[in-house]
Parts: structure tokens; sequence; C-alpha cells
């Protein structure tokens, strides 16, 4: 049934999360902005309340405890959405903080989707002892970021062991993560199907934390530069096996991308939590500075920015909401989980935008969270794949989509003719099929009033014949 | 919970609907021309495409709005303009129920579920913008009511019944008007798009009506004019969807047949960024309208915002829809222009965007920017 009002226990780790996330989270924002980090005991105080949270979660059979962790009645994960729930009021409060909660981060799908049983027990299983755990994502280098195809780290087979040469950049929780998730590659010429996906625990020869980032947002997100050199790994650590690999399968860059399914819908969702923060700020603002109730209506300018605000974050929740919810159902959904992203960037940094024009001078000041979340808010439309890779994963997609009807038969022959030049031909055997379209119709009319015939249209484009063919009318 | 999923029925619906819009399609350029003809009101009447969210002893079939929605976006991508022909005769029923009580309801929604039905439409928009007073006014003459006045951009012309909404004692009022001698349509506007379309204005010169036909509005009137608006609102809003789909649809399929520099256009990346801008808007603004139709009758604030967007989404897919094809977007042979130009007359028949949005920035700011009523003081706009 098509429903978007949230269950009782949807509600209530919103309202949850959201309490959390304004009476604890918010006070310690700019503070953490200002000094690059969050301090451990303040993680420590998250961690021991994580099972409230439902984000970033250690699946349910290695001790996860998330609210979205159990399947709803009809056996459906409903991980995604409570994820996506509770990750938009963490966002709200500091998405930072999010960033930097203890657990497998984005570095858990591929874990989780591409690990043997074995491994998924011995990495999760970090996660249950004392202290603050991190597992992260390898994937950007300095020269391979949004094409993931052209990474260039190295990885070669020697004995019982994998020797990884190389460098990652933006390794989010990178430094001090227990172990990274690396992509690497046999041989650059082999494209996708060379690529190997590993676990490198910290600690292990040859792997170090280079430089964290200094950034224009998220700075109190670390943000680490890992360097491999002759890293030796045991082969247990090569995620999925050897089997996983077969043939020159794609199983490495599948795992890459398997991640973006579920993480593009969630990391709209925590820009939209952004945006959301700064348009509750700025319409609290304006309510207070501003008299409203004057007989003449004289701020409706502003009224409807930020009524087209709240509009532009309404459509951008439901995108992500969409996407969540068909990785809960199983289905394919890497073209709405771009979508997701890629439309929730994009209104979220105009509401940030929005934000610092309405409040004017005050919107600019070091110490005020508008100015802060403006800046946070620039990374959403780069991170997990650009604005523009998103586009072009959705329109490789859009453009193998079927068409509602017609598309198939009329006006897709039709469209054929005009372009192609098939002309009088095509257009009279439609008409004589009895499909009834003014567009037929009408280029009969047009190309007799031209005098142009079959025989010069076929002779510029020689496949008229065969496409004519394939041509039905619908049903 | 957050579900996406349809129901069975609405499946069902979705696909039988699709199978009209492609008939209806076929016949886009001949409904411009001559309006559409009586065998598909036969066939939208057969399908109880008119009565959906009638109750069923009403004759109707009780489905939920956004089912209808489902349906009307359905026959807006067959044609824009014979979705909007046939479906003349909902507002008046949507104004029924939701401004009638129970014997009103039975009484004046008895004749539509004949097998011939007849036609119905709102008179609200007024050309006079003085006030947010309408200038049509209603007097109480012993069991009778008189209306004099004259309204503007009604659908249909002289329908077979109109709701005139008024002014009666000094408040706003609505009345169910008969066909009557004393009712008389003005010319049939000139339009610029949904040229199947019937619009005219219409004068009503001291109309006696018993005053039986009075609809009070339940409890609340001016709350029940909303929720009447926002529903044909909605409604309206997923014709907007529709036609925003088929423009895009027909971009994608031109798109990847033209060839330029030895490739498809859609190729480039100019061309395939523009399409999936053009797939976010159509998905986003139809999940909002959806969103806000399941809300509907616990909560009308988030159908303004829904409708705007749809509306802006619509002109933003049809403007590119044409923008794509070059030059033959903008020629008649294509159906391009035509999504475009009826954009545009979809937007303008709920009210104003300007209008929505300051509905919706005062449930966000306690702010008193707009009316009680969809003001005809601001745009007037056709119902």
């Amino acid at each position: 049934m098509i429903d978007f009002t949230l269950n009782d226990k949807q509600l209530q780790v919103k309202e949850w999360v959201h309490q959390f996330a304004k009476n604890v989270v918010r006070p310690i924002s700019l503070q953490a902005d200002r000094d690059h980090r969050i301090p451990d005991d303040f993680l420590q105080r998250l961690h021991n309340m994580r099972q409230m949270m439902s984000v970033g979660e250690v699946p349910r059979e290695y001790g996860g405890e998330g609210a979205g962790a159990t399947p709803d009645k009809q056996g459906k994960s409903q991980k995604n959405r409570f994820t996506l729930i509770g990750a938009e009021e963490m966002a709200w409060g500091d998405v930072s903080v999010l960033m930097s909660l203890p657990g497998p981060g984005l570095g858990g799908p591929p874990v989780e989707f591409t690990g043997t049983p074995e491994q998924r027990d011995r990495f999760f299983s970090v996660f249950k002892k004392p202290g603050l755990h991190w597992g992260a994502y390898g994937l950007t280098e300095p020269g391979a970021g949004s094409d993931v195809a052209a990474i260039r780290t190295s990885c070669r087979k020697e004995g019982k062991q994998w020797v990884l040469n190389g460098r990652k950049c933006f390794i989010t929780n990178g430094g001090r993560a227990d172990w990274v998730v690396i992509f690497a590659t046999i041989d650059p010429a082999l494209g996708r199907a060379g690529q190997r996906t590993f676990v490198v625990e910290k600690g292990t020869p040859g792997f170090f934390c280079g430089k964290i980032e200094d950034k224009m947002g998220l700075r109190a997100s670390e943000t680490a530069e890992l360097v491999l050199e002759d890293c030796r790994v045991p082969e247990e650590n090569l995620l999925g096996g050897e089997a996983h690999y077969d043939k020159g399968s794609k199983g490495g860059f599948m795992a890459a991308m398997k991640t973006f399914d579920s993480s593009r819908p969630m990391v709209g969702i925590l820009g939209l939590g952004i945006a959301r923060a700064a348009y509750e700020y700025t319409r609290d603002f304006v309510k207070d500075h501003y008299m409203l109730g004057r007989a003449l209506p004289r701020y409706t300018q502003l009224a409807e920015t930020l009524a087209e605000d709240k509009r532009l974050i309404d459509a951008g929740r439901l995108l992500c909401w969409r996407a969540a919810w068909m990785a809960d159902e199983g289905l394919p959904n890497a073209k709405e989980a771009s979508m997701a992203k890629a439309y929730a960037a994009k209104v979220a940094m105009k509401v940030c935008a929005d934000a610092v024009q309405v409040m004017g001078a005050h919107g600019l000041e070091h110490g005020n969270f508008v100015e802060k979340w403006y800046r946070d808010i620039k990374v959403f439309d780069i991170f997990e794949g650009t604005g523009q890779i998103q586009r072009i994963v959705i329109s490789k997609r859009i453009l193998k989509d079927p068409p509602t009807f017609l598309m198939s038969s009329i006006h897709r022959a039709v469209i054929t003719g005009a372009s192609s030049g098939i002309g009088l031909g095509l257009a009279q055997r439609l008409a004589k099929q009895g499909v009834e379209v003014w567009l037929a119709a009408r280029r009969i009319e047009v190309l007799k009033a031209r005098g142009g015939g079959d025989r010069r249209c076929r002779r510029q484009s020689p496949r008229a014949g065969a496409r004519c063919r394939r041509l039905r009318p619908h049903a | 919970m957050i579900s996406f999923a349809l129901e069975e029925e609405q499946t069902l619906i979705q696909e039988t609907v699709r199978r009209f819009a492609a008939d209806l399609r076929s016949k886009q350029r001949a409904h411009e021309k001559s309006g559409v003809d009586a065998s598909f009101r036969k066939r939208y009447h057969e399908l109880g495409l008119d009565l959906l969210t009638v109750p069923t002893e009403l004759g109707g079939q009780a489905a939920p709005l956004v089912t209808s929605l489902i349906a009307h976006e359905e026959l807006a991508f067959g044609d824009p303009g014979a979705a909007v022909a046939l479906g003349a005769a909902q507002s008046y029923i949507e104004a029924v129920l939701q401004l009638g009580d129970a014997a009103q309801q039975q009484r004046l929604l008895a004749p539509f579920a004949l097998t011939t039905p007849p036609t119905g439409a709102i008179a609200f928009s007024e050309a006079k913008m003085s006030t947010t007073d309408f200038a049509t006014s209603a007097k109480k003459d012993g069991n009778e009511f008189v209306l004099h006045g004259d309204k503007s951009f009604v659908l249909g012309g002289a329908a077979d019944h109109l709701i005139v909404f008024a002014m009666l004692d000094g408040v706003p009022a609505a009345f169910a008007v008969p066909k009557s001698s004393a009712v008389k349509p003005g010319e049939r506007y000139g339009l610029v798009g949904l040229e199947a379309v019937v619009t005219a204005p219409v004068s009503f010169e001291n109309v006696r009506i018993p005053k039986e036909n009075r609809l009070c509005g339940g409890d609340d009137f001016a709350k029940n004019v909303r929720r009447f608006f926002a529903r044909i609102g909605l409604t309206n809003a997923a014709r907007q969807v529709g036609l925003a789909r088929s423009s895009y649809e027909f971009a994608l399929a031109y798109t990847q047949e033209r060839k330029a520099f030895g490739k498809p256009v859609a190729h480039f990346q100019a061309i395939s960024f523009a399409l999936a801008d053009m797939h976010m808007d159509v998905e986003s603004a139809r999940w909002l309208l959806w969103r806000a139709a399941t809300e509907i009758d616990r909560d009308l604030s988030t159908a303004a915002e829904a409708i705007v967007h749809a509306n802006e989404a619509a002109f933003r897919v049809a403007d590119q829809g044409v923008q794509l094809l070059g030059g033959a977007g903008f020629v008649k042979d294509y159906p391009a222009e035509k999504w475009l130009r009826d954009t545009k007359a979809l937007a303008l028949f709920s009210p104003p965007d300007e209008w929505l949005q300051l509905v919706t920035a005062d449930g966000e700011l306690e702010s008193n920017l707009a009316t009680a009523l969809p003001s005809c003081a601001l745009q007037p706009f056709f119902t």
C-alpha cells in the first residue's frame, strides 16, 4: 500500500535520535568544527547508546541491535528505511559526528555482501570488543575517484600473501579504522575484471596513514590519506575468496558498486538533514525577526523562498525513501539511489545558500550554524560520486528503460522515420497496419506535399528497411 | 511504514487506463481541433473513471484519492487536453462530496451514475479583481436563493450542473445551479494550450434556485473548500506528471534515434544529463503528490507544495522536451510543442503557485499571508 507515514517504531527512532541530536550533538557541533575533532569520551558516550540508533549498523547476526535490524512481518528488510530515518536526524544535529560514529561505516556493505561467512564473522566481531572501533572504505586514489575502474593500487600474489602497493586518499575515518576495505588491481589493463577487494588491518606492516586532510567543511570528520608500501596481506583477507573473482568476473568492481546502492540514498538524506537544519534555523530566525502579521504582507517573497526550500527538502526525502524502500524490497535500485543522491545534494546546496542569504550578515559569522552548514553541504555533491557521476549512472540506465507504450511502436516508428529519412514508405505502412496516429498521417501529408519518395529515402538510409520490419503497432 | 507499493487494484486500474490513454494519444491533434468525441466520453464513463473516488452507495468505486492520481497521470500521459475535457465533471462531483450533506450528495450525484451522465463544472473565478470577496451575490428570497453575477474561466462553459461561489450576507457560499435560461455562457476563450477543452465566461442573471441547493460545507466551510481545492488540485497536478512523463519519454526516444557526429545525441552528456534531470523531476513530483494524497484526510498542508512542485517540474520538463528535439521540438509535426503549451494551461487549473506557496509558508511560519479561500484577487484561474 502506498504509505508515507512512519509507523510507531520508526517514529520512536526518529524522536529519540532527534532529541539526542538536539540535546547532545548540536551543543558540541561548532566546537568540534573548530577543533577538527570530536572528543573520544563523547564518541564513547555515543557508542554506548548506539543500539538506540539505527545508523551505521552491524548486521544483526553479528550483534547489530538497531531498530531496523529486524525484518518486518512479511520477512522484508526494513534496514535501509530505518537507517535513513535515524541518519536524517543525526545529520540535523551534526553530520561530522555521525560520520565519526564508531562502527564499520562504508566498509560494512562490502564485507557483508561480498565477504565469506568466516570473514564476516572475523571483521564484524571487532565491534563487539570494548573500546572504539571503526571500519573504513578505501577506494578513491589521487588519480581515480569517479572513475572507479581506473584505480592503480596494485596487488600481486606471493605465496599465501598478497602484496599491495599504492595510495588511497580522502578516506573517512581512515586513520583510526581497525580495518579498511582496499580496492586494488592485479593489472590496470584488465579494467574492472582485474579488481580485487581486500580487508587490510591496522598495524599490517607497510600500511600507513599519511596526512589528515584540512577541509572546507565536515572539519570534525577525519579524512585520511592511506599509503600501502609492499604491504603484505594474508590471502584470507581477500574479500569473498579467490572463487569470487573467477575467470575475469567483475567481483571486485561489483563489491565497490554494491555499496553505493545503500550508501547513496543515505548520503542524500544526510545532505537533506543538514538542509533541514539550515531551513528550520532560518525559518525560526524569520519568525522572530520579521513582523509577518503586518496588514500588508511585505515579506511574501521571503515566505515563498522558505516554502520552496521546504518543498525541495520534502521532494528530495521522498526520492531517498524510494531508493531505500527498493533496497529493502530487494529490487535493483542503482538508478534510484543515484537519483536520490543527485537530487538531494542539489537541493540541499540551494537550501543552505538560501539560509545564508535570508539571515543576511548574520549568516556569514563564524559561530553561526548557518555558516558552518553552508561549508558542510558542498561535499555532498562531491563524495560518494559527484553530481555528474550520478547523472552518468542515471542516464545510462534510463536509456535502457522500456518506454511506457507507443514509443515501442508508433512514435518510435515515426521518430525513426523522421530522423533517418525513411519517410513516406514507413508512414504508409503504419497507416495500412491500422495505426491511427496523427504523426504518421501528418508525415504522409508533408511528404506528399514535398513530393518525397520511398526510393530516395531508402538510398539515404540502407538500414531503414530492416528497421521497418521490427516495428509493430501496439496491441 | 514508507511504502511505494501499488495495491493489486491500483495496478489493474493503471494498466487499464494506460490502454485507454494509448488511444487518446493517437487522437491528440484531432482533440485539439474539435474536442474529445463521444466515444471516448462513453468509454471514460464505462470504466468508472469519473466516479472513482465516489462512495459505492452513490454508484462510485470508493477508491482512495491516490488511485485517482494514478489514473489521471496515465490519462494525461495519453493526452492532457482529453484528460481535462473528460474529467471536467470531476470538480463538480468533488465539490458536492466535500461541501454537500448526505441528502445533497444523494440527489445531486445521482444523474452522474446514469448511463449517459450530464456535464458538471465549477464557477469560481471572476474577472473583477477588487477584493478577496466574490462580486457574484446570492440573496435569500422565501424558499429560494437568487444568484446574480459574472464568472470567468468556467470549464465546459454552460455545463448541465454548476457549483457557483457567491457572497451571501457578506460571507462566501456555494450553490448547486442546474442549467437554465438565466445561466448564460459567453463566448469561448481562445486558449494557447489545452485546446481540447472548452472554457467560457458564464453570466448569472437573477438565477433562482431552491434553498436546498446551498452547499453549507459541513462543520467548516472555508476548511472544506480548501480540502476541495486540494483534492482537485492534486488530481490536476497528477496530469502534470503524466504530461511531463510523456514529454520526457518522447525526448528520450528521439535523442536515441537522432544521430550527430556518428552517435545518437543522447550519448552526449549535455543531452543525457538533461534527460536525467527530467527523470528526477517527474519522479519527485509524483512521490510528493502521492504523499499529499495519502495524507489529505489527516493533513491538508502537504497538498499545496506537491501541486506547486508538479507545476514547476512539468514546465521544466516540457521546456526541455522541446529543447532536446531542437527544431523538431518547435514544429507541429511533433507533439513536444503541444505539451509545453498544455503544461502552462494545466498550471492555471488550480489556485496559482504563488498562493499555494504562501499556504505552505503560513503553515511553517505561523503567519497569515494567504487568504482563507483561494483568492481571485491574486489571479483568476480555471476550475
